[in-house]
């Protein structure tokens, strides 16, 4: 290709050579519609061969050497031009630097948008996590209140057993004379003292315990129990005696029926026999 | 060959010196690239044709680069920059591809 650009430089021969041909090429040529100014221009020159060489030997001799130095600087800046653009785009990193200016804006706002959604989110776990540590802290402090509870509930309920000072209460019925309603006065009078936890015998008082008269012994929630009759009771021993104690209380009252009684005060007393926690069949909690 | 030498040195010198392009200038860089490169291949087949002339090559070269430039402007402050750009280089493509099949016919016969 190069050589053929250099034909107008060279001398006549080849350029004749070609304008031969030019008659066969001319329909092809003509095919390509997207002429170019210098291809269309030479539509009259075509009509006249002389025309066209005056065109060209005006041409010719004087300015080929400023026709080739402007033809040579445009071509410079042209490669110039290519070479530069070239080297930017494959320029590494800067995949930006080309854009154009509404690319980058949209990518800016892109990335704004972007930076946006991931800050809401971030926020957004930020309060989950402390809601979340929150919620644990909370649930682990009502566990422990539930479990505290729960100990507490159980020892009223029988469910645990409990150990603390209190007295031990031992009634001696060798006459079989002591009743039911007896041993429930003395739970009552009992609990009126502020009794804990009660156990009779080895059977827990709780709030549903009944007691009944069997025969010549006692029931307790339906366990038959003998004399003689053993209180342990986790309380305050110094409430606690007294009440037993006071003038036509329990004491005095089952000595009149020749019971002996013997209460004595411990420090340390152990309720260890437990109830089994039972649904309720009917009642259900009305609180939330 | 001067002209052919002045494209081997402008782009030994583009890749040798890699001026820093003036942002103002940066987004048409391409295209005028692109328009000049329209013109050169019209220029070569006209000169193949015969019927070359320096004058209308410089006119159409520079008018080609200028107009190129003056679309992607517009295009830019119309806001279709982008779609006038991707015509602009389909169009000069088109020319290029009928000017190359022109040329090939010259030098291949074919």
């Amino acid at each position: 290709m190069n050589n053929e650009e250099e034909t107008p430089e060279t001398p006549r021969g080849p350029e004749h050579r070609l304008r031969k041909e030019l008659p066969q090429e001319r329909p092809a040529a003509a095919d390509a519609p997207g002429a170019v100014e210098e291809a269309a221009e030479p539509k009259e020159p075509e009509a006249g061969l002389t025309g066209r060489q005056r065109l060209a030997q005006g041409l010719w001799p004087p300015r080929v050497s400023r026709a080739q130095l402007i033809v040579a600087l445009l071509l410079f800046g042209l490669g110039f031009g290519l070479a530069v653009q070239v080297a930017s785009n494959s320029d590494s990193g800067s995949a930006l630097r080309g854009a154009r200016q509404e690319d980058l804006v949209r990518i800016l706002d892109e990335l704004d948008d972007r930076t946006q959604r991931l800050q809401d989110e971030k926020q957004g776990l930020e309060d989950q996590r402390s809601e979340l540590e929150n919620s644990s802290d909370r649930a682990e402090e009502a566990r422990k209140q539930t479990a505290e509870k729960e100990k507490q509930l159980g020892i009223l309920a029988g469910t645990v057993a409990a150990q603390g000072p209190g007295i031990t209460m031992t009634i001696q019925d060798t006459k079989g004379t002591v009743q039911a309603d007896m041993l429930l006065d003395a739970i009552q009078e009992l609990r009126a003292a502020g009794a804990e936890a009660i156990q009779v015998n080895g059977v827990r008082v709780v709030a549903s315990t009944y007691l009944s008269d069997s025969g010549k012994s006692v029931s307790v929630d339906g366990n038959k129990i003998t004399q003689p009759y053993r209180f342990q009771v986790i309380g305050k021993p110094q409430d606690l005696e007294p009440a037993l104690n006071i003038p036509g209380g329990v004491v005095q009252t089952l000595e009149k029926e020749q019971a002996t009684v013997a209460v004595e005060r411990s420090t340390k007393i152990v309720v260890d026999a437990l109830r089994a926690a039972e649904q309720p069949d009917y009642a259900r909690s009305s609180s939330q | 060959m001067i002209a052919v030498l002045g494209l081997v040195v402008g782009v030994v010198v583009g890749l040798l010196v890699r001026p820093e392009i003036p942002a103002v200038v940066e987004p048409y860089l391409p295209i005028a690239v692109v328009a000049a490169l329209d013109a050169v291949f019209g220029g070569l087949r006209a000169m193949l044709d015969g019927i070359f002339d320096d004058k209308v090559f410089v006119v159409s070269f520079l008018s080609n680069v200028v107009v190129a430039a003056l679309i992607v402007f517009l295009g830019d402050k119309l806001g279709v920059g982008a779609q006038l750009s991707t015509g602009v280089v389909v169009v000069l493509g088109i020319r290029i591809f009928s000017n190359a099949a022109a040329i090939r016919r010259h030098v291949f016969r074919a």
